[in-house]
């Protein structure tokens, strides 16, 4: 038998769910319940992986070979300080606690600090920089809301447990769940189904009808009725869709234009046109009158509007459009944050320098600017000398230009496993998989703060991300002492010392 | 004329605020040469960089920065007086908050470029990068006044939070032109880009060209023949005039040339 | 440790009843004591200085999740503030949100050795202690928001109060936190639905109770666990004109509490709950008839909440009042924090202008509170920071409190309608520095129950601040600018026993200690199957998960209190 362990943190998407229970036999997982399949599929199988870190690598000749933690710590820091201007990018997998350590050995740096956020929800912390943002913990969402708006994101396949814990699907104080009413959906289209399938057997003529009817449906009766009702926006029917009361076709970069006009709508002014991003305007006159009479709504957004064109504007008009409804009703706007503490990495971020993710600390306090200091940006014009990937893979992830501009330079990696930026790095640290191998610090999408669990132990030698970092930032500080000791060597002989400042 | 030609290729981005005709004033070559400026995390001397050449005789322009600058940043930054030319490209933030004086860039431009800027003019005959003369993040005041002038195209963002002053772009526009302008005035002679006047509650938009769509929230107002850019230029129309944005009660106007914008006849039943 | 000996200076310790007098000050193993040998310790001559116990504020947003909001919300406020990084100091920004380090710095810098972190929401109580672990040179503490909370109104509605207790003691503890705040009780559970309170005797939906039950409920259940602090209360209508009605009724509310000994009420801010006038164009103040109540009463504190003229970031758990803020028009962001069965919260960019009337008399209105509230142990000065504007500003009011020429000069660029309607010309007092003693840090320890804080006696932690200012030679009143430039910039800082702050500058970084109430009650809070399901219920964290653990806090102070009940 194995032990049990409850309440246990999911270290996978931004709804940290903590209340898995994971069996652990010889050190192993073997056994999890109520995780989703992602879960699952980390916490019983990925994590471990074959492929594997076990020692620190450095590369000589081409070659990435095994060597000690003191030698890889020694060439990482002297690669870092001899570097005119470093980039320390990644973080959001790791905990808050490396995340922490991670901003000072930065700023010791005097580099650029980003995090994956820039690649995937950094639009919707710039856009709240622009207009605020209306929001509120899942939980009162779960409470409260009657209707659920989810815009260009698909938490069924993203965020399984999603609709499931915060919001349809979930028993509320006020609002109950839909979970019945689903099935008997499920069922009613199980027989549809069938029906159609029959239909199209003896009529071939039905199918091309009914690929030339109209893409987006009128919105149906059943979003006038008390209860909670779900409404999907996306570009193609999702997984989320099927589940929902409603599912609206948008064109795809149309989000805000369809924004826009709604916004125009909830105040109750007309429009000159008749269609808008491929939706009538009369069908989102009628979402809209939904949204106004909707005791408590909640729009949850995705990569969907924060990575096509127009980016955080498209977040921005979102958010505005949720505060023009709470003059008439309550209504509340969130982020579906995807890796588990890419918030986290926001927040630790925020508290130490001011700003939330594309930092610069060059000029000796922390400088802010996405656009000019994001990771992509700044490799796209080959402006750092050096970089420093912890927990995260822009080897997979990044374009082309980005990575090969990564590549000009030293590169170190820190991550458990050999994905892709391991495999080009030229120093290679082994890490802890957190919240499995490593307790911590995780920010659930609505900033709240959470224990990752230690379930089991790493495998020998191979310590936690946290550890690197704290070692690479005293052999850095003690490598710079070593320098200025050098100048003030030469100050003795009569050099003036013009370097230094405040 | 103070003179500046870089040393060598840049790898890595040198912010140097200093190269301002304010700060270059009544300073010798050699002070000049010791203005600190950072390259990197490194603080070096101007002269570490640059070749520092004075040549008494001639008076304006005041600086010329000839080679490639475009990893130099904050040239001119809040400059008020004199004149700076770049032979060559210019890097970000180039004229940021300018305050008077001005600019002229032989090559392309960075973004930020003329950022809440004030008085005071920029040419840039080339490309001018995102968010020229437009506002840094969350902050809800953009370029007040001045003049820049594009030669070529810019980005997006362009002339955001905009509260008074003229942008003349002589090629095509990138999306959210004049995002939450509020006065002012934003010419673009080719084409322009969707989203241009999102947000906006006053000043005016002028699209010589195609525009590739207009924002569901602005209505049709009339048509005019031409319309005023500034003092000593007028355009030809005949020109839609859109006013907006309605989610924003704004009572900004975009002026779209009729000739090349046969898509927007189907507005004209509301007249 | 060191000995450290503080000769000659002129003492403020108004705990003692030292007003000014030249003595020294001894301090070994970061306590005050009686005397320590001159040879061995490290001596201080402050002779021509001022010298007295490290501040303590009892009022300042400077951790949680609402105020790394309020950070991420303003890169436009942080630019004008950038702070370089030296050998000992870390690098961050202000400048209405200092980042963590800086506001360490600062207060310190100011002679301010303990602040309170007034508003915790209870379920993000691990952020703010993260956070306060990276607030340098400082003690802190935090409240907990309590007076919306779905247990403790299901309680009071069932008039459960034992039961009630026992779970706030458990909510105390298992949020490290030091006291109970309410926050315009009942209205935050109302803007759930997007609606408020209005009056003490409102229903609030769902519930079947009213703010003034909950009031009651909660002053009963602080002394019910014997609480060093009163109740801490940020009252309903805040924020709107003809609000100090309420305010005086809710003070009514808590007469009957008042046993002769101790307040049994804080009400934090007032300056934002002491509007008359019917509505905004009729804005006027009512700060004499809240003063003619304080000090005909005695078993109320208050602090003031000045507004300093300043574009600051508003923020606060009261969701409805920001939002009512906001559709006053002329901001540009707004950010609602809902958390779920606990509390709300808002934050909104503010520029506080002299020439804006209704701003000019909230200013005034702060400091007529403070000069016409008689007994100064009842009223302490705050600036709400960063609602009124930022904690460094500190010394600005003190100005103003102490000098009048400095009053007339502000009042003078005021808006017109403003001046008129000012008290301030009718108000001759003037602070003297033994004053000021009390509402900067005796009195504020005092309210708190922090009894080796705020003063110099014997035994007593050794914070001291010491200032440039010679009260022999110096009439403050007269000279307001040095003065008040002393008050920003100590020329020492000593922070338990160590010297933090030498000639103005930041000379030693140690980490403050986090102070927590270890609250017992007699008989523990059940947790038993049903309460936890009925966690589960309400919460989207585990019961095990939800609890602060001691890895939050690097340097703890726990303080155990046996309950009466």
């Amino acid at each position: 038998m194995g032990k049990i362990i409850k309440s246990v943190v999911c270290p996978i998407c931004g709804c940290l769910c903590d209340d898995l229970e994971i069996t652990v036999e010889n050190n192993e997982i073997v056994k999890m319940k109520n995780g989703c399949a992602v879960c699952e599929a980390k916490m019983v199988h990925g994590y471990k992986s074959e492929e594997r870190i076990l020692e620190p690598h450095i590369r000589k000749n081409g070659k990435l070979v095994p060597v000690s933690m003191d030698e890889a710590i020694c060439k990482a820091a002297q690669i870092l300080t001899d570097a005119k201007y470093p980039l320390l990018f990644g973080w959001t997998s790791s905990s808050s606690e490396t995340q922490h350590v991670g901003v000072e050995l930065a700023e010791e740096l005097g580099g650029a600090l980003d995090n994956c956020c820039s690649v995937c929800h950094g639009p919707s912390v710039m856009a709240i920089q622009e207009i605020g943002i209306p929001t509120a913990t899942l939980g009162q969402i779960r409470h409260r809301a009657d209707l659920i708006v989810y815009w260009a994101c698909d938490p069924w396949s993203s965020h399984p447990r999603h609709v499931e814990r915060y919001t349809a699907f979930t028993e509320g104080r006020f609002e109950k769940s839909e979970f019945k009413g689903y099935v008997q959906k499920l069922k009613a289209q199980a027989s549809q189904k069938k029906v159609a399938l029959t239909m199209r057997r003896t009529q071939v003529r039905y199918q091309q009808a009914d690929s030339q009817a109209a893409t987006v449906e009128a919105p149906p009766q059943s979003l006038i009725r008390a209860g909670r009702k779900m409404v999907v926006f996306d570009v193609r029917k999702t997984m989320t869709a099927d589940v929902a009361d409603y599912f609206v076709k948008v064109e795809p970069n149309k989000d805000y234009e369809i924004f826009g006009a709604m916004r125009c709508l909830a105040l109750d002014q007309e429009l000159d046109v008749d269609v808008v991003g491929g939706v009538p305007v009369e069908y989102l006159r009628e979402i809209v009158n939904v949204m106004v009479n909707a005791e408590f709504g909640a729009i949850f957004f995705g990569l969907g509007l924060t990575q096509s064109v127009g980016r955080f504007r498209n977040v921005e008009i979102a958010i505005a459009l949720t505060r023009d409804l709470n003059r008439k009703t309550k209504f509340v706007v969130s982020p579906m944050r995807g890796h588990f503490n890419v918030t986290g990495a926001n927040t630790v971020f925020a508290w130490q320098t001011g700003y939330p993710f594309a930092l610069d600390f060059s000029q000796g306090y922390p400088q802010y600017n996405p656009g000019e200091f994001t990771a992509n940006d700044l490799l796209r014009r080959g402006d750092n000398d050096a970089t420093l990937v912890i927990s995260a893979d822009p080897g997979a992830h990044f374009p082309k230009s980005s990575v090969k501009n990564m590549l000009k330079h030293p590169l170190i990696t820190i991550n458990p496993d050999w994905n892709a930026i391991s495999r080009l790095g030229d120093v290679v640290f082994p890490a802890q998989w957190c919240g499995i191998e490593q307790a911590g610090t995780a920010y659930r999408m609505d900033s709240i703060a959470i224990s990752l669990k230690k379930v089991v132990e790493a495998p020998k030698g191979v310590p936690t991300d946290e550890e690197i970092i704290r070692q690479i930032l005293e052999k850095v500080r003690v490598i710079k002492a070593q320098k200025t000791e050098k100048v003030e060597k030469l100050d003795d002989f009569g050099n003036k010392n013009i370097a230094g400042g405040n | 004329m103070i003179t500046l030609t870089p040393k060598r290729i840049f790898d890595v981005p040198i912010q140097a605020a200093c190269i301002s005709v304010d700060v270059f004033t009544g300073k010798s070559v050699e002070e000049i040469k010791n203005l600190l400026i950072t390259e990197g995390k490194e603080t070096i001397t101007l002269g570490d960089a640059f070749n520092v050449i004075e040549d008494s005789t001639i008076e304006m322009p005041t600086v010329v920065l000839t080679g490639d600058f475009s990893k130099v940043k904050r040239v001119g930054q809040g400059m008020k007086t004199g004149e700076i030319i770049i032979n060559g490209d210019a890097g970000m933030h180039t004229g940021e908050k300018l305050a008077g004086g001005k600019i002229v860039i032989n090559g392309n431009s960075g973004g930020w470029t003329g950022c809440e800027m004030k008085k005071g003019l920029i040419e840039i005959h080339g490309n001018s990068g995102d968010y020229t003369a437009s506002t840094y993040r969350g902050t809800s005041t953009g370029m007040k006044g001045g003049l820049i002038i594009i030669d070529g195209d810019v980005g997006t963002n362009v002339g955001c939070y905009l509260q008074g002053g003229t942008i003349k772009i002589k090629g095509s526009a990138g999306r959210y032109l004049g995002y939450h302008m509020s006065d002012g005035t934003i010419y673009v002679e080719k084409d322009c880009a969707s989203r241009a006047g999102a947000f906006m509650i006053g000043g005016k938009i002028i699209v010589n060209g195609v525009m590739e769509l207009m924002m569901p929230t602005f209505t049709i107002d009339g048509i005019k023949p031409k319309v005023k850019i500034d003092a000593n230029q007028n355009a030809q129309g005949p020109f839609y005039v859109f006013l907006g944005d309605l989610a924003e009660h704004g009572t900004g106007k975009i002026f779209v040339l009729k000739a090349t914008n046969s898509a927007l006849a189907t507005y004209e039943k509301f007249l | 440790m060191t000995e450290i000996l503080i000769k000659n200076g002129f003492v403020f310790d108004p705990t003692n009843k030292i007003d000014g007098q030249k003595m020294d000050i001894a301090i070994k193993d970061g306590r005050i004591v009686k005397k320590v040998n001159e040879c061995n310790a490290q001596i201080i001559d402050a002779s021509g200085l001022t010298v007295m116990a490290g501040g303590v504020d009892l009022h300042s947003h400077i951790a949680g999740s609402e105020v790394n909001l309020g950070r991420m919300l303003r890169p436009d406020d942080h630019v004008k503030d950038a702070v370089r990084k030296t050998a000992l100091t870390r690098s961050g920004t202000g400048y209405s949100i200092p980042s963590t380090y800086v506001t360490g710095y600062r207060y310190s810098k100011m002679g301010y050795t303990s602040v309170m972190n007034p508003s915790m929401a209870a379920m993000k109580a691990k952020h703010a202690h993260e956070e306060l672990n990276d607030i340098p040179l400082i003690d802190k503490a935090s409240f907990t928001l309590l007076g919306d909370w779905w247990f403790a109104l299901e309680n009071i509605a069932k008039d459960d109060l034992d039961e009630c207790a026992r779970h706030i003691a458990w909510m105390i503890r298992a949020t490290r936190s030091y006291a109970i705040k309410i926050v315009n009780p009942g209205g935050l559970e109302s803007w759930g639905f997007g609606r408020n309170v209005h009056s003490l005797d409102d229903q609030v939906p769902n519930f079947g109770l009213t703010p003034r039950d909950i009031i009651k409920g909660l002053a009963k259940v602080n002394t019910m666990l014997n609480m060093p602090h009163t109740i801490h209360l940020h009252t309903n209508n805040l924020g709107i004109p003809g609000n100090y009605k309420t305010t005086i009724e809710t003070m009514q509310a808590l007469e009957s509490f008042y046993k002769g000994d101790k307040p049994v009420g804080h009400i934090t801010h007032i300056q934002f709950s002491s509007f008359a006038g019917d509505n905004w164009a009729h804005f006027k103040s009512g700060a004499a008839e809240i003063a003619n109540y304080l000090n005909a009463h005695n078993h109320m504190t208050i602090d003031i909440g000045q507004v300093t003229f300043a574009d600051t970031t508003t923020m606060t758990a009261d969701g409805p009042f920001e939002f009512s803020l906001y559709e006053l028009g002329g901001h540009n962001k707004w950010v609602n924090s809902d958390v779920e069965t606990e509390a709300s919260g808002g934050i909104i960019p503010f520029e506080f202008k002299r020439k804006n009337a209704v701003n000019a008399i909230q200013w005034s209105i702060g400091l007529e509170l403070s000069l016409m509230v008689k007994d100064p142990w009842k009223v302490f000065m705050t600036t709400d920071h960063p609602n009124g504007g930022p904690f460094y500003h500190y010394p600005r009011v003190f100005a103003w409190l102490y000098s009048r020429k400095a009053r007339e000069a502000t009042l003078k660029n005021c808006n017109k309608k403003a001046q008129k309607k000012s008290l301030l010309p009718t108000l001759d007092r003037e602070y003297t520095l033994y004053e000021l003693a009390i509402i900067t840090r005796a009195g504020t320890a005092k309210a708190l129950g922090l009894k080796d804080k705020g003063h110099l006696g014997i035994g007593a932690e050794a914070d001291v601040a010491i200032y440039d200012i010679n009260p022999e030679t110096t009439d403050i009143a007269q000279n307001y600018k040095p003065v008040r430039r002393a008050f920003g910039n100590a020329i020492y800082t000593i922070k338990d026993g160590e010297i933090v702050v030498k000639d103005k500058e930041i000379v030693a970084v140690r980490p403050g200690r986090t102070i927590w109430l270890d609250v017992q009650t007699k008989e523990p809070c059940r947790i038993d199957d049903e309460l936890k399901s009925k966690f589960k219920k309400y919460w989207t964290i585990e019961f095990d998960n939800y609890p602060v653990t001691d890895h939050y806090i690097k340097v703890p102070e726990k303080i155990g209190i046996k309950a009466s009940v």
